[in-house]
Protein backbone atom coordinates (compact mmCIF):
# COMPACT_ATOMS: atom_id res chain seq x y z
CA UNK A 1 0.00 0.00 0.00
CA UNK A 2 1.21 3.64 -1.07
CA UNK A 3 0.85 6.37 1.19
CA UNK A 4 -0.45 9.46 -0.39
CA UNK A 5 2.08 12.08 -1.35
CA UNK A 6 1.95 15.19 0.71
CA UNK A 7 -0.38 18.12 -0.66
CA UNK A 8 1.27 21.07 -0.93
CA UNK A 9 -1.92 23.96 -0.39
CA UNK A 10 0.61 25.57 2.06
CA UNK A 11 4.29 26.45 1.43
CA UNK A 12 6.70 28.23 3.10
CA UNK A 13 6.43 31.11 1.30
CA UNK A 14 2.29 31.07 2.36
CA UNK A 15 3.48 30.62 6.01
CA UNK A 16 6.25 32.87 6.01
CA UNK A 17 3.51 36.03 4.87
CA UNK A 18 1.56 35.06 7.55
CA UNK A 19 4.26 34.79 10.11
CA UNK A 20 5.55 38.44 8.66
CA UNK A 21 2.36 40.01 9.33
CA UNK A 22 2.07 38.64 12.49
CA UNK A 23 5.13 40.15 14.04
CA UNK A 24 4.91 43.90 11.76
CA UNK A 25 1.35 43.80 13.85
CA UNK A 26 3.09 42.98 17.51
CA UNK A 27 5.67 46.02 16.03
CA UNK A 28 2.75 48.60 14.95
CA UNK A 29 0.82 47.92 17.80
CA UNK A 30 3.82 48.99 19.53
CA UNK A 31 4.75 51.65 18.19
CA UNK A 32 0.80 52.73 17.91
CA UNK A 33 0.79 52.23 21.63
CA UNK A 34 3.78 54.49 22.65
CA UNK A 35 2.40 57.49 20.07
CA UNK A 36 -0.96 57.32 21.07
CA UNK A 37 -0.19 58.77 24.38
CA UNK A 38 1.56 61.52 23.30
CA UNK A 39 -0.66 62.46 20.82
CA UNK A 40 -3.72 61.58 22.67
CA UNK A 41 -2.96 61.43 26.23
CA UNK A 42 -6.38 61.68 27.71
CA UNK A 43 -7.67 59.02 24.44
CA UNK A 44 -9.91 59.78 21.40
CA UNK A 45 -12.92 60.62 23.70
CA UNK A 46 -15.30 62.60 21.16
CA UNK A 47 -15.92 62.44 17.22
CA UNK A 48 -14.24 66.03 16.77
CA UNK A 49 -11.19 64.01 18.65
CA UNK A 50 -11.00 61.30 15.83
CA UNK A 51 -11.28 63.27 13.15
CA UNK A 52 -8.79 65.53 14.40
CA UNK A 53 -6.50 62.83 14.99
CA UNK A 54 -6.56 61.46 11.29
CA UNK A 55 -5.25 64.93 10.04
CA UNK A 56 -1.89 63.37 11.56
CA UNK A 57 -0.24 61.53 8.58
CA UNK A 58 1.44 58.90 10.11
CA UNK A 59 -1.57 58.05 12.20
CA UNK A 60 -3.24 57.27 8.71
CA UNK A 61 -0.08 54.98 7.83
CA UNK A 62 0.11 53.12 10.62
CA UNK A 63 -3.80 52.32 10.42
CA UNK A 64 -3.30 51.63 6.64
CA UNK A 65 -0.11 48.72 7.76
CA UNK A 66 -2.27 47.87 10.28
CA UNK A 67 -5.77 46.76 8.34
CA UNK A 68 -3.76 45.49 5.92
CA UNK A 69 -1.42 43.27 8.62
CA UNK A 70 -4.37 42.17 10.60
CA UNK A 71 -6.79 41.07 7.70
CA UNK A 72 -3.94 39.42 6.04
CA UNK A 73 -2.88 37.29 9.45
CA UNK A 74 -6.23 36.56 10.32
CA UNK A 75 -7.48 35.34 6.91
CA UNK A 76 -4.57 33.93 6.43
CA UNK A 77 -4.92 31.85 9.69
CA UNK A 78 -8.06 30.97 9.05
CA UNK A 79 -7.75 28.76 5.82
CA UNK A 80 -4.42 27.46 7.94
CA UNK A 81 -7.04 26.01 10.69
CA UNK A 82 -9.34 24.51 7.95
CA UNK A 83 -6.35 22.59 6.21
CA UNK A 84 -5.92 21.37 9.60
CA UNK A 85 -9.68 19.45 9.50
CA UNK A 86 -8.09 17.82 5.56
CA UNK A 87 -10.80 19.48 3.59
CA UNK A 88 -11.47 18.30 0.14
CA UNK A 89 -9.87 20.22 -2.94
CA UNK A 90 -13.36 21.91 -4.05
CA UNK A 91 -14.36 22.89 -0.64
CA UNK A 92 -10.43 24.99 -0.18
CA UNK A 93 -10.22 26.16 -3.27
CA UNK A 94 -14.14 27.93 -2.69
CA UNK A 95 -12.67 28.78 0.74
CA UNK A 96 -9.94 30.34 -0.94
CA UNK A 97 -11.56 32.16 -3.16
CA UNK A 98 -14.04 33.28 -0.61
CA UNK A 99 -10.96 34.05 1.91
CA UNK A 100 -9.45 36.68 -0.55
CA UNK A 101 -12.38 38.08 -2.07
CA UNK A 102 -13.45 38.85 1.73
CA UNK A 103 -10.01 39.94 2.69
CA UNK A 104 -9.72 42.55 -0.40
CA UNK A 105 -13.18 43.82 0.38
CA UNK A 106 -12.31 44.14 3.97
CA UNK A 107 -9.29 46.28 3.46
CA UNK A 108 -11.05 47.82 1.04
CA UNK A 109 -13.58 49.23 3.20
CA UNK A 110 -11.29 49.98 5.52
CA UNK A 111 -9.14 52.17 3.73
CA UNK A 112 -12.48 54.25 2.97
CA UNK A 113 -13.46 55.01 6.02
CA UNK A 114 -9.71 56.11 7.24
CA UNK A 115 -9.69 58.55 4.34
CA UNK A 116 -13.48 59.62 4.53
CA UNK A 117 -12.78 60.37 8.27
CA UNK A 118 -9.05 62.04 7.33
CA UNK A 119 -11.16 64.00 4.68
CA UNK A 120 -13.48 65.16 7.04
CA UNK A 121 -10.32 67.27 8.78
CA UNK B 1 13.42 -6.17 41.51
CA UNK B 2 11.80 -5.37 44.87
CA UNK B 3 9.73 -7.91 46.71
CA UNK B 4 6.99 -5.40 47.03
CA UNK B 5 3.56 -6.74 46.32
CA UNK B 6 0.63 -4.22 44.63
CA UNK B 7 -2.84 -4.82 44.04
CA UNK B 8 -3.11 -2.34 40.49
CA UNK B 9 -6.68 -3.25 38.22
CA UNK B 10 -6.09 -3.00 34.55
CA UNK B 11 -8.99 -1.39 32.84
CA UNK B 12 -7.91 -2.67 29.32
CA UNK B 13 -9.96 -1.20 25.86
CA UNK B 14 -11.37 -4.08 24.19
CA UNK B 15 -12.38 -4.09 20.61
CA UNK B 16 -12.80 -7.09 17.87
CA UNK B 17 -13.87 -6.43 14.42
CA UNK B 18 -16.43 -3.79 14.26
CA UNK B 19 -17.78 -3.91 17.83
CA UNK B 20 -17.95 -0.65 19.41
CA UNK B 21 -14.90 -0.84 21.84
CA UNK B 22 -15.64 -1.25 25.91
CA UNK B 23 -13.54 -1.67 28.53
CA UNK B 24 -13.00 -5.19 30.81
CA UNK B 25 -11.07 -4.86 34.30
CA UNK B 26 -8.41 -7.17 35.50
CA UNK B 27 -7.11 -7.39 39.12
CA UNK B 28 -3.69 -8.30 39.37
CA UNK B 29 -0.87 -8.85 42.14
CA UNK B 30 2.40 -7.31 40.75
CA UNK B 31 5.72 -6.49 41.69
CA UNK B 32 5.51 -2.21 41.16
CA UNK B 33 9.00 -2.41 39.31
CA UNK B 34 7.56 -4.74 36.92
CA UNK B 35 6.71 -3.08 33.42
CA UNK B 36 2.98 -2.08 32.22
CA UNK B 37 3.39 -4.92 29.30
CA UNK B 38 4.00 -7.54 31.70
CA UNK B 39 0.58 -6.73 33.39
CA UNK B 40 -0.87 -6.82 29.83
CA UNK B 41 1.22 -10.27 29.11
CA UNK B 42 -0.14 -11.60 32.43
CA UNK B 43 -3.93 -10.92 31.63
CA UNK B 44 -3.30 -12.72 28.01
CA UNK B 45 -1.59 -15.79 29.94
CA UNK B 46 -3.92 -15.76 32.53
CA UNK B 47 -7.35 -14.48 32.25
CA UNK B 48 -7.85 -13.96 28.43
CA UNK B 49 -6.11 -15.60 26.31
CA UNK B 50 -8.42 -13.71 23.17
CA UNK B 51 -6.43 -10.51 24.49
CA UNK B 52 -4.66 -9.13 21.44
CA UNK B 53 -1.34 -6.82 21.44
CA UNK B 54 2.04 -6.13 19.56
CA UNK B 55 5.23 -6.78 21.12
CA UNK B 56 8.35 -8.55 20.69
CA UNK B 57 11.73 -7.28 22.03
CA UNK B 58 10.78 -5.74 25.43
CA UNK B 59 13.80 -3.57 25.52
CA UNK B 60 12.69 -0.64 23.81
CA UNK B 61 14.04 -1.70 20.41
CA UNK B 62 11.17 -3.19 18.12
CA UNK B 63 8.87 -0.20 18.74
CA UNK B 64 5.61 -2.79 18.60
CA UNK B 65 4.76 -2.06 22.59
CA UNK B 66 3.63 1.21 22.11
CA UNK B 67 0.42 1.70 24.25
CA UNK B 68 -2.20 4.39 25.66
CA UNK B 69 -1.35 4.45 29.66
CA UNK B 70 -3.51 6.40 31.83
CA UNK B 71 -3.90 8.83 28.94
CA UNK B 72 -0.32 9.06 27.94
CA UNK B 73 1.23 7.32 25.16
CA UNK B 74 4.02 5.13 26.24
CA UNK B 75 6.22 2.52 25.15
CA UNK B 76 4.86 -0.23 27.56
CA UNK B 77 7.83 -2.59 27.84
CA UNK B 78 9.69 0.18 29.18
CA UNK B 79 7.49 1.85 31.68
CA UNK B 80 7.31 0.52 35.36
CA UNK B 81 4.16 0.29 36.86
CA UNK B 82 5.40 2.43 39.77
CA UNK B 83 5.60 5.03 37.34
CA UNK B 84 2.06 5.52 36.23
CA UNK B 85 -0.05 4.04 39.68
CA UNK B 86 0.10 3.19 43.00
CA UNK B 87 -0.85 0.69 45.12
CA UNK B 88 -4.98 -0.49 44.81
CA UNK B 89 -4.60 1.89 41.71
CA UNK B 90 -5.66 2.04 37.68
CA UNK B 91 -3.97 1.44 34.77
CA UNK B 92 -5.91 2.07 32.01
CA UNK B 93 -4.59 0.97 28.59
CA UNK B 94 -5.40 1.94 25.26
CA UNK B 95 -4.71 1.28 21.93
CA UNK B 96 -2.58 4.54 20.61
CA UNK B 97 -4.93 7.52 19.46
CA UNK B 98 -4.75 8.15 15.37
CA UNK B 99 -4.58 4.66 13.64
CA UNK B 100 -7.56 2.27 12.65
CA UNK B 101 -7.75 -0.45 15.57
CA UNK B 102 -7.01 -4.15 14.06
CA UNK B 103 -8.04 -5.98 17.57
CA UNK B 104 -7.89 -4.87 20.93
CA UNK B 105 -4.82 -2.69 22.01
CA UNK B 106 -3.41 -3.37 18.39
CA UNK B 107 -3.46 -0.76 15.70
CA UNK B 108 -2.78 -0.76 12.03
CA UNK B 109 0.30 1.07 11.08
CA UNK B 110 0.92 0.38 8.08
CA UNK B 111 0.09 3.71 6.08
CA UNK B 112 3.03 5.23 8.85
CA UNK B 113 5.47 2.85 8.09
CA UNK B 114 5.20 3.02 4.18
CA UNK B 115 5.55 6.75 4.98
CA UNK B 116 9.00 6.36 7.12
CA UNK B 117 10.16 4.23 4.18
CA UNK B 118 9.76 7.17 1.44
CA UNK B 119 11.52 9.20 3.57
CA UNK B 120 14.58 6.96 2.62
CA UNK B 121 16.00 7.63 6.23
CA UNK B 122 18.71 5.87 6.84
CA UNK B 123 18.43 3.01 9.51
CA UNK B 124 22.36 2.64 10.29
CA UNK B 125 23.66 6.10 10.57
CA UNK B 126 27.55 7.63 11.51
CA UNK B 127 27.57 7.50 15.52
CA UNK B 128 29.70 10.84 15.08
CA UNK B 129 26.59 13.57 14.09
CA UNK B 130 23.61 11.49 15.38
CA UNK B 131 23.17 13.27 18.47
CA UNK B 132 20.95 16.31 18.27
CA UNK B 133 23.08 19.63 18.01
CA UNK B 134 22.39 20.72 21.33
CA UNK B 135 23.43 17.97 23.07
CA UNK B 136 26.84 19.28 23.64
CA UNK B 137 30.39 16.72 22.98
CA UNK B 138 28.47 13.79 22.40
CA UNK B 139 29.88 11.13 20.15
CA UNK B 140 32.01 13.77 18.95
CA UNK B 141 35.06 11.85 19.31
CA UNK B 142 33.45 8.61 17.79
CA UNK B 143 35.54 7.22 15.12
CA UNK B 144 34.27 7.80 11.41
CA UNK B 145 33.80 4.36 10.99
CA UNK B 146 31.81 3.51 13.75
CA UNK B 147 28.05 3.12 12.64
CA UNK B 148 24.28 2.61 14.90
CA UNK B 149 20.69 1.76 14.54
CA UNK B 150 18.80 5.30 13.98
CA UNK B 151 17.12 6.71 17.52
CA UNK B 152 13.61 6.18 16.07
CA UNK B 153 11.99 2.64 16.97
CA UNK B 154 8.58 3.95 14.74
CA UNK B 155 6.76 2.68 17.83
CA UNK B 156 4.02 5.45 16.63
CA UNK B 157 4.16 7.23 19.86
CA UNK B 158 4.55 10.93 18.66
CA UNK B 159 1.76 10.03 16.05
CA UNK B 160 -0.88 9.51 18.13
CA UNK B 161 -0.09 12.07 20.69
CA UNK B 162 0.21 14.59 17.99
CA UNK B 163 -2.77 17.17 18.05
CA UNK B 164 -2.92 17.92 14.38
CA UNK B 165 -2.87 14.18 13.44
CA UNK B 166 -5.88 13.89 15.01
CA UNK B 167 -8.36 15.73 12.52
CA UNK B 168 -6.49 15.17 9.06
CA UNK B 169 -4.89 11.54 8.53
CA UNK B 170 -3.18 13.48 5.57
CA UNK B 171 -0.66 15.15 7.96
CA UNK B 172 3.01 13.00 7.69
CA UNK B 173 3.11 13.39 11.36
CA UNK B 174 5.94 14.05 13.77
CA UNK B 175 8.19 10.67 13.24
CA UNK B 176 7.83 11.21 9.27
CA UNK B 177 9.34 15.02 8.93
CA UNK B 178 11.75 13.77 11.60
CA UNK B 179 12.83 10.89 9.34
CA UNK B 180 12.83 13.61 6.48
CA UNK B 181 14.94 15.57 8.91
CA UNK B 182 17.43 13.16 9.08
CA UNK B 183 17.54 12.01 5.56
CA UNK B 184 18.03 15.14 4.52
CA UNK B 185 20.84 16.11 7.32
CA UNK B 186 22.87 12.99 5.76
CA UNK B 187 21.96 12.89 2.46
CA UNK B 188 21.20 16.37 1.08
CA UNK B 189 18.40 15.09 -0.98
CA UNK B 190 16.98 18.36 -1.91
CA UNK B 191 13.86 16.29 -2.62
CA UNK B 192 13.00 15.92 0.46
CA UNK B 193 12.47 19.52 1.51
CA UNK B 194 10.39 20.29 -1.69
CA UNK B 195 8.38 17.26 -0.88
CA UNK B 196 7.59 17.97 3.11
CA UNK B 197 6.87 21.95 2.16
CA UNK B 198 3.36 22.06 2.32
CA UNK B 199 0.35 21.93 4.14
CA UNK B 200 0.74 17.76 5.18
CA UNK B 201 4.53 18.44 5.59
CA UNK B 202 6.09 21.15 7.90
CA UNK B 203 3.58 24.07 7.77
CA UNK B 204 0.96 22.13 9.78
CA UNK B 205 2.67 21.39 12.79
CA UNK B 206 1.45 23.83 15.70
CA UNK B 207 4.90 23.46 18.12
CA UNK B 208 2.64 21.89 20.62
CA UNK B 209 5.96 19.37 21.31
CA UNK B 210 3.71 16.89 22.15
CA UNK B 211 5.92 14.46 20.09
CA UNK B 212 8.91 15.07 22.03
CA UNK B 213 7.31 14.96 25.02
CA UNK B 214 5.90 10.94 24.64
CA UNK B 215 9.14 9.86 22.18
CA UNK B 216 10.61 7.09 24.33
CA UNK B 217 13.82 7.02 22.29
CA UNK B 218 15.17 10.87 22.24
CA UNK B 219 14.76 11.46 18.39
CA UNK B 220 13.20 15.09 19.56
CA UNK B 221 10.89 15.25 16.36
CA UNK B 222 9.60 19.06 17.38
CA UNK B 223 12.80 19.81 17.31
CA UNK B 224 13.79 18.24 13.87
CA UNK B 225 10.54 19.62 12.37
CA UNK B 226 11.61 22.83 13.25
CA UNK B 227 15.27 22.15 12.16
CA UNK B 228 13.15 21.09 8.38
CA UNK B 229 11.40 24.50 8.38
CA UNK B 230 14.53 26.31 8.37
CA UNK B 231 15.98 24.17 5.84
CA UNK B 232 12.96 24.64 3.67
CA UNK B 233 12.70 28.31 3.83
CA UNK B 234 16.45 28.48 3.12
CA UNK B 235 16.14 26.40 0.03
CA UNK B 236 13.07 28.71 -1.09
CA UNK B 237 15.48 31.78 -0.67
CA UNK B 238 17.57 30.68 -2.40
CA UNK B 239 15.96 29.45 -5.13
CA UNK B 240 14.40 32.82 -5.57
CA UNK B 241 17.89 33.78 -5.95
CA UNK B 242 18.57 31.27 -8.92
CA UNK B 243 21.99 29.81 -6.28
CA UNK B 244 19.44 26.52 -6.31
CA UNK B 245 17.84 24.57 -8.81
CA UNK C 1 -15.65 6.46 18.51
CA UNK C 2 -13.66 5.14 15.77
CA UNK C 3 -10.00 5.54 16.30
CA UNK C 4 -8.55 6.98 12.84
CA UNK C 5 -7.81 10.62 12.46
CA UNK C 6 -11.09 12.62 11.39
CA UNK C 7 -12.10 15.92 10.70
CA UNK C 8 -15.18 15.28 13.15
CA UNK C 9 -12.84 15.26 16.17
CA UNK C 10 -12.12 18.62 16.44
CA UNK C 11 -13.48 19.03 19.58
CA UNK C 12 -10.28 17.05 20.75
CA UNK C 13 -7.53 20.26 19.52
CA UNK C 14 -9.33 22.09 23.16
CA UNK C 15 -8.83 18.95 25.05
CA UNK C 16 -6.33 19.88 28.17
CA UNK C 17 -5.81 16.74 29.71
CA UNK C 18 -2.56 14.79 29.82
CA UNK C 19 -0.87 17.89 27.30
CA UNK C 20 2.25 19.64 27.71
CA UNK C 21 2.18 23.72 27.47
CA UNK C 22 2.94 23.51 23.44
CA UNK C 23 -0.70 21.89 23.29
CA UNK C 24 -2.13 24.58 26.19
CA UNK C 25 -0.34 27.24 23.87
CA UNK C 26 -2.33 25.98 20.65
CA UNK C 27 -5.59 25.45 22.65
CA UNK C 28 -5.26 29.28 23.46
CA UNK C 29 -4.27 30.38 20.29
CA UNK C 30 -6.79 28.52 18.52
CA UNK C 31 -9.74 30.02 20.81
CA UNK C 32 -7.97 33.41 20.81
CA UNK C 33 -7.45 33.59 16.88
CA UNK C 34 -11.11 32.82 15.79
CA UNK C 35 -12.31 35.40 19.20
CA UNK C 36 -9.96 37.90 17.71
CA UNK C 37 -11.25 37.34 13.79
CA UNK C 38 -15.14 37.36 15.12
CA UNK C 39 -13.94 40.76 16.98
CA UNK C 40 -12.13 42.59 13.68
CA UNK C 41 -15.25 42.06 11.46
CA UNK C 42 -17.41 43.14 14.54
CA UNK C 43 -14.89 46.44 14.68
CA UNK C 44 -15.20 46.91 11.35
CA UNK C 45 -18.73 46.92 11.07
CA UNK C 46 -19.03 49.47 14.04
CA UNK C 47 -16.84 51.67 12.93
CA UNK C 48 -19.27 52.24 9.97
CA UNK C 49 -20.82 54.49 12.98
CA UNK C 50 -17.42 56.85 12.50
CA UNK C 51 -19.17 57.60 8.58
CA UNK C 52 -22.43 59.13 10.28
CA UNK C 53 -20.76 61.91 11.89
CA UNK C 54 -20.49 63.70 15.07
CA UNK C 55 -24.14 62.58 16.93
CA UNK C 56 -23.71 59.35 15.53
CA UNK C 57 -20.45 58.68 16.84
CA UNK C 58 -20.65 60.09 20.12
CA UNK C 59 -23.99 58.20 21.09
CA UNK C 60 -22.00 55.19 19.96
CA UNK C 61 -18.98 56.36 22.65
CA UNK C 62 -21.37 56.67 25.16
CA UNK C 63 -22.83 53.31 24.97
CA UNK C 64 -18.81 52.19 24.66
CA UNK C 65 -18.02 53.40 27.95
CA UNK C 66 -20.07 51.14 29.98
CA UNK C 67 -18.61 48.24 32.02
CA UNK C 68 -19.62 45.62 29.93
CA UNK C 69 -18.84 46.90 26.41
CA UNK C 70 -15.26 47.83 28.63
CA UNK C 71 -15.04 43.94 30.01
CA UNK C 72 -15.19 43.03 26.42
CA UNK C 73 -12.33 45.33 25.21
CA UNK C 74 -10.34 43.94 27.85
CA UNK C 75 -10.31 40.41 26.43
CA UNK C 76 -9.93 41.63 23.49
CA UNK C 77 -7.00 43.23 25.07
CA UNK C 78 -5.99 40.02 26.90
CA UNK C 79 -6.54 37.64 23.69
CA UNK C 80 -4.60 40.01 21.59
CA UNK C 81 -1.50 40.00 24.30
CA UNK C 82 -1.61 35.74 24.66
CA UNK C 83 -1.82 35.36 20.97
CA UNK C 84 0.88 38.04 19.96
CA UNK C 85 3.17 36.64 22.74
CA UNK C 86 2.19 32.70 21.86
CA UNK C 87 2.74 33.85 18.10
CA UNK C 88 6.38 34.97 19.17
CA UNK C 89 7.17 31.82 20.90
CA UNK C 90 5.77 29.67 17.69
CA UNK C 91 8.62 31.97 15.40
CA UNK C 92 11.45 31.77 17.72
CA UNK C 93 11.72 28.31 17.64
CA UNK C 94 10.84 27.43 13.80
CA UNK C 95 13.92 29.90 13.77
CA UNK C 96 15.65 27.94 16.00
CA UNK C 97 15.91 29.82 19.26
CA UNK C 98 14.77 28.78 22.79
CA UNK C 99 13.50 25.45 21.23
CA UNK C 100 14.93 23.13 24.21
CA UNK C 101 13.11 25.52 26.45
CA UNK C 102 10.29 26.48 25.18
CA UNK C 103 8.54 24.98 27.76
CA UNK C 104 9.57 27.96 30.03
CA UNK C 105 9.22 30.65 27.38
CA UNK C 106 5.61 30.11 27.22
CA UNK C 107 5.29 30.40 31.11
CA UNK C 108 7.35 33.68 31.15
CA UNK C 109 5.41 35.08 27.65
CA UNK C 110 2.63 33.73 29.45
CA UNK C 111 3.64 35.58 32.69
CA UNK C 112 3.92 39.12 30.76
CA UNK C 113 0.25 38.54 28.85
CA UNK C 114 -1.02 38.11 32.26
CA UNK C 115 0.75 41.51 33.74
CA UNK C 116 -0.23 43.31 30.59
CA UNK C 117 -3.87 42.48 30.90
CA UNK C 118 -3.85 43.26 34.34
CA UNK C 119 -2.05 46.72 34.10
CA UNK C 120 -4.86 47.25 30.83
CA UNK C 121 -7.63 46.68 33.36
CA UNK C 122 -5.88 48.83 36.40
CA UNK C 123 -6.03 51.74 33.86
CA UNK C 124 -9.26 51.31 32.06
CA UNK C 125 -11.12 50.47 35.13
CA UNK C 126 -9.12 52.86 37.85
CA UNK C 127 -7.63 55.88 36.44
CA UNK C 128 -9.83 56.31 32.88
S1 LIG D 1 5.03 19.57 17.73
FE1 LIG D 1 4.00 19.38 15.77
S2 LIG D 1 4.30 17.27 15.14
FE2 LIG D 1 4.79 17.39 17.33
S3 LIG D 1 2.90 16.81 18.34
FE3 LIG D 1 2.89 19.02 18.14
S4 LIG D 1 1.82 19.50 16.24
FE4 LIG D 1 2.36 17.31 16.22
S1 LIG E 1 9.96 9.63 16.74
FE1 LIG E 1 9.99 8.69 18.76
S2 LIG E 1 7.83 8.45 19.30
FE2 LIG E 1 7.91 8.79 17.11
S3 LIG E 1 7.93 6.78 16.19
FE3 LIG E 1 10.07 7.42 16.41
S4 LIG E 1 10.70 6.62 18.39
FE4 LIG E 1 8.48 6.52 18.36
S1 LIG F 1 8.33 -4.71 22.98
FE1 LIG F 1 9.81 -3.97 21.57
S2 LIG F 1 9.81 -1.86 22.07
FE2 LIG F 1 8.48 -2.64 23.58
Amino acid sequence: MAASTPKAREGAWLWLVKIIAGVLILVVLGVHFVMNHMVAPGGLLTYADVVRYYQIPYVVAMEIIFLVTVVTHSFIGLRSILLDLNPSEPILKAATALLSVAGVAAVAYGAWLIFTIAGRG
Amino acid sequence: MSHERWTVTFIVSRRKGEQPPHFQSFQLEVDPDEYVLDGVERIWAFHDRSLVFRHACHHSTCGACGMLVNGVEKLTCITPIRSVTSNGGKVKVEPLRNFPVISDLSVDMSTFYTRMEETCAPQVVPVRGSALPYEKGLFEQADPAYERLADCIECGCCISACPVAVTTPEYQGPAVLAAAQQAFSLTGHAGLLEKMDGADGVWRCHSGFECTAVCPSNVDPAWRIMDLRRKVIGRRIKRLFGLAK
Amino acid sequence: MENQPSPKKFLYWFDPRHRQPGTWAFILNRITALGLTFYLVLHLVVLSNLTKGAEGYDTFLEFARQPVVKFGELLVIAAGLIHGLNGLRVVLTTFGIGVTIQRQVFWMLMALAAIGTAAFAYVMFFVA
